[in-house]
């Protein structure tokens, strides 16, 4: 960093495991390590795009940020006005109010609202939890609110079920913008919804971004998604985080061959693009039983014998490309024996 | 802000339609339903009405001639006293209502609020308390459970209601457990956690509104349970203590029985079939109604 | 693709389904008609509730009825009208000269049964094989799709595998009695992009090596063009654009596809500030408008498009469009 503006957001050894109990007598016999060591960091305005398949712990990841998921271990530094506090040690008191500052978006609109609440009732919930406003000021909130999303005050008295997916989706949004926070986990918010409905969402969150400065975490498991609103990208399998870079030179010049597979799959809405596929073999682990070495060398065509026996370590494959008008960038780096120094 | 669209005008144009309101359209249209609901708003008027003084006031009234027939002045003539055989029956009607309405609300109540609990802190020490609890209750035989509260609790009148009700209310938890299990997984629960709403609120805001369609049907079954159970208890003599109902009809005609006088006997079966099969009836068609997957 | 002369292998002409609800009849097929040719991979494309999936299900009387009804229509499969058969008729067809595979490998397998057991059923119930006989040809299917060790994969149950292995065993139940025709209903769109990219590879190559027509229901544009010849666009219930890929990506004739492919995210060089949008929602088919359905969402209607349906135009590339946006195609009234 060139600058000395703090990070919003300091990810440092974060661990998640759920243990595995015997049936007969509870006792613990494995763990699905389902978050494994991940750090990062993120400066206040800056998007993070998590990108991965199903069980690499991307969803988990984000949950364990605020706390939904209590984190096993690691630490999770949050820049409440200058001072890095670890959100993960917090107390319950000091978690309530922290709460106010880290928000999430969910991804199914059909089961992210409570039916049988209002719209108001809903986007009420997060000011009288946490006393903010009278009821005056409530008021003008929520209609605040809905125009920030693009709905109109009179809907506020409806119910969740008179809604579409996307319609839906915006009210959780709004949700989230209530206690204004500075962070907001999106997880997977327009993977639910259909195609043309999608962009009106992603151009909703740009203006959030834009305008409000809000820092995210965005994950999904749609590159072209990704893509759209990250400014740096992280791409995560089986727990761990194997390449992160600024999100132009992850697509431009991608290292990890998981990356470069998953970039391949992608099908290209253009037929004459008749794209040299990488095909993995196998499937997707299951964290329950990750393979030795690199977690990847099952499916991986340049696997060596040091990718099946030792874990790769995270090097930086190229340095920070810093600007004037880029001056939060961060650098390439990928966990990969290919790269080891 | 330019780019969100407003796209709402077709939901704040539409009418209200709530999730009740599809509900309701749903069950108007199951007509034994339909016959079964008025059926009990029949009885349910009776029982107000004895409840309320204005008529079958003289129950207990030793007026007519022992074992009377049917009779325009009897109905259903008269029992082995010379009572009116009619003026009980409909009398007992409120006594069933009294039993059915206290033990169905408040074993509904309490099982909801234990089978929340436990379900929402599913595989914790709270849950396997209340499961441990419900499993002790449900192994003691009925009829025995509720002998022991009556005999305990000596001449207090509503000794079988409060035996009933430490019965009942483990069906209902059951039920609510299992769907509590699967609620608080829904997207919406994890949303109220991330704003730090307390779990104690979470659980009576957001997950018990959300059990009302097996509640519903929860305390149909439990009313006709109890006015089953009545029968019985009363019959065995530790049911109604004071008063008139079916079950001690029912019992009182036995000897009758025996020497061939059934008008007793067939007028409090009679009724409570009556109330029974159609309380039966509202209930199924309630739940085909309050049914989550059709209606939302 | 088949060489030389391609016959009609299906034929759906006027094809209307009707649904019951409780505000009313919901009409989710409007007279939908379309070919499939022997060898040809159709590719039924549109957003939910366009009536994509309706489609696909009534070739094999699948809609439920009630709430479903088909009102109107044939669905000529080698001369012979389906919607004409009983159900044991149906019966025989299905699974052996058209089969069909699901969205979800979850549900569409029976988790107490095994994969082999499920799957020398539907050999022994159409091609009456022996015992002996259909467990060998099961085991040759199943190496056929790509599942390794298939002679030990056949005796393990359905939640033994994983999703994409799942959807393998139902194409390979698909499959088994050589089918003309096969029906996927959004195969791949309950798998991670990595295993969707290996099971739409091994449906490609199983059709040109049975030289099936394929019909494809998807909402993925990108999954249409990486696999079908052809393509079909669906919006309301209707049919609104019918070309062959390369001509529907490059220069799509209907409003509603060019705002699809231009409003889907996609990976660009330079990415875009904001994301082009079809403004407006997709109607509720209870309240249809008078004239073309897109009219409400189209920067190109004008008053004739509100209140005059278009029809479907065109010879070889259809569009149903008063305006299309390609000046070769024909257009309708004005």
């Amino acid at each position: 960093m060139t600058n000395d503006v703090k990070p919003l957001l300091q990810v440092r050894n974060l661990r998640k495991y759920f243990p595995v109990r015997g049936r007969l007598f509870r006792t613990v016999q494995a763990q699905v390590k389902a978050v494994d060591d991940v750090s990062f960091e993120l400066m206040p305005g800056q998007t993070l795009g998590l990108v991965g398949e199903s069980g690499c712990g991307k969803s988990t990841l984000g949950r364990a940020l605020l706390r939904l998921h209590e984190p096993t271990s690691g630490e999770v530094l949050f820049n409440n006005e200058g001072d890095m506090t670890d959100v993960a040690s917090m107390d319950k008191a000091e978690l309530l109010k922290q709460r106010r500052e880290m928000q999430m978006i969910f991804q199914d609109p059909f089961a992210s609202l409570s039916p049988r609440r209002t719209v108001a009732q809903t986007l009420l919930e997060p000011l009288e939890t946490h006393g903010i406003g009278t009821a005056a000021e409530r008021e003008d909130k929520l209609k605040e609110l809905m125009k920030t999303v693009g709905l109109r005050p009179q809907v506020l008295h409806r119910y969740p079920h008179e809604f579409s997916g996307g319609q839906r989706q915006r009210i959780g949004i709004a949700r989230a913008l209530t206690l204004n926070p500075k962070f907001i986990v999106a997880d997977e918010p327009v993977s639910a919804l259909d195609v043309s409905v999608q962009s009106q969402v992603l151009n909703l969150i740009k203006e959030l971004q834009e305008e409000q400065g809000i820092s995210f975490l965005f994950v999904s498991h749609d590159l072209a998604v990704i893509q759209h609103v990250s400014d740096v990208v992280a791409v995560m399998y089986l727990g761990s985080i194997v390449e992160m870079a600024d999100a132009g030179e992850l697509f431009a010049n991608p290292k990890h061959p998981y990356t470069q597979a998953l970039l391949s799959a992608i099908p290209v809405p253009d037929p004459k693009t008749k794209s040299k596929r990488i095909i993995l073999g196998g499937d997707v682990p299951s964290p329950m039983n990750p393979p030795t070495g690199c977690p990847f060398h099952p499916r991986c065509s340049q696997a060596t014998d040091a990718c099946r026996s030792s874990e790769p370590v995270q090097t930086v494959v190229s340095p920070p490309d810093t600007t004037d008008s880029a001056p939060d960038a961060g650098p390439h780096t990928v966990s990969c024996h290919l790269y080891a120094p | 802000m330019n780019t969100a669209v407003m796209t709402d005008n077709t939901v704040a144009d539409a009418p209200r339609r709530t999730l009740w309101s599809k509900a309701f359209y749903k069950f108007r249209r199951d007509r034994a339903g339909m016959l079964g609901l008025g059926i009990v708003l029949v009885y349910a008027f009776v029982a107000l009405g004895v409840w309320l003084g204005l008529w079958a006031t003289g129950w207990a009234d030793v007026t007519g001639p022992k074992w009377g027939p049917v009779s325009a002045e009897y109905w259903f003539g008269t029992n082995l006293i010379g009572q009116d055989i009619f003026a009980r029956a409909l009398y007992s009607t409120r006594t069933a209502f009294e039993v059915g309405l206290v033990v169905a609300i408040l074993s509904t109540i309490i099982g909801a609020v234990f089978g929340a609990f436990s379900g929402y802190f599913s595989g914790g020490i709270t849950d396997e308390l209340i499961v441990w609890l419900m499993g002790v209750l449900d192994s003691i035989p009925f009829y025995l459970l509720v002998a022991a509260i009556a005999f305990s609790l000596g001449d207090n009148p509503y000794a079988m209601h409060i035996a009933m009700i430490a019965t009942f209310w483990i069906g209902t938890a059951r039920l609510v457990r299992g769907e509590v299990i699967k609620l608080k997984e829904y997207e919406f629960i994890e949303a109220a956690r991330s704003i730090g709403v307390s779990q104690i609120v979470i659980i009576f805001r957001h997950i018990l509104p959300n059990t009302m369609h097996i509640l519903l049907v929860q305390s149909t079954i439990t009313f006709v349970a109890a006015i089953k159970s009545e029968v019985i208890l009363s019959f065995l003599g530790i049911g109604v203590q004071d008063g008139m109902s079916w079950g001690l009809m029912i019992s009182e005609s036995t000897l009758e029985v025996l020497a061939g006088f059934f008008n007793n006997f067939i007028a409090a079966s009679l009724l409570m079939f009556g109330l029974v099969m159609a309380f039966n009836m509202f209930s199924d068609a309630l739940q085909d109604a309050l049914d989550p997957r059709s209606v939302s | 693709m088949s060489p030389g002369v391609s016959q009609t292998l299906l034929s759906v002409r006027d094809l209307t389904v009707e649904f019951a609800t409780e505000q009313g009849r919901v009409r989710a097929v409007d007279r939908v008609s379309f070919d499939v040719q022997a060898g040809e991979i159709v590719g039924l494309v549109g957003e939910s509730g366009c009536g994509k999936t309706v489609t696909g299900l009534s070739v094999l009387g699948l809609v439920p009825r009630p709430p479903g009804d088909i009102v109107a229509g044939e669905i000529l499969f080698e001369g012979k009208d389906l919607l004409q058969l009983d159900e044991s008729g149906m019966r025989a067809v299905r699974g052996g000269d058209i089969s069909m595979i699901f969205q979800e490998p979850m549900t569409a397998l029976n988790p107490v049964f095994t994969i082999g057991a499920q799957m020398t059923e539907v050999l022994r119930l159409h091609k009456q094989l022996s015992r002996s006989q259909a467990r060998a040809a099961t085991i040759e299917m199943l190496d056929l799709v790509g599942i390794p060790a298939p002679a030990k994969r056949i005796d393990e149950y359905p939640h033994q595998l994983s999703g994409g292995m799942r959807q393998r065993v139902m194409i390979a139940m698909a499959l088994s009695c050589g089918p003309k025709l096969l029906i996927a209903d959004e195969p791949t769109t309950a798998l991670d992009v990595t295993t969707q990219a290996q099971v739409l590879e091994q449906i490609v190559k199983l059709q040109s090596q049975f030289d099936m027509g394929v019909i494809l229901v998807t909402h993925d544009l990108g999954v249409v063009a990486e696999t079908c010849d052809r393509a079909l666009v669906m919006y309301c219930g209707e049919i609104v654009e019918s070309a062959p890929v390369g001509e529907l990506f490059e220069s799509p004739a209907h409003p509603y596809t060019a705002g699809l492919l231009s409003s889907i995210p996609r990976i660009r060089e330079q990415r875009l500030d904001r994301l082009p949008v079809i403004d407006g929602v997709v109607p509720d088919l209870l309240h249809l408008p008078p004239g073309c359905r897109f009219a409400d969402r189209c920067e190109r209607a004008n008053s004739a498009c509100r209140k005059q349906r278009p029809d479907l135009n065109g010879e070889s590339s259809l569009v149903r469009c008063f305006k299309p946006l390609s000046e070769t195609k024909a257009g309708g009234a004005s």
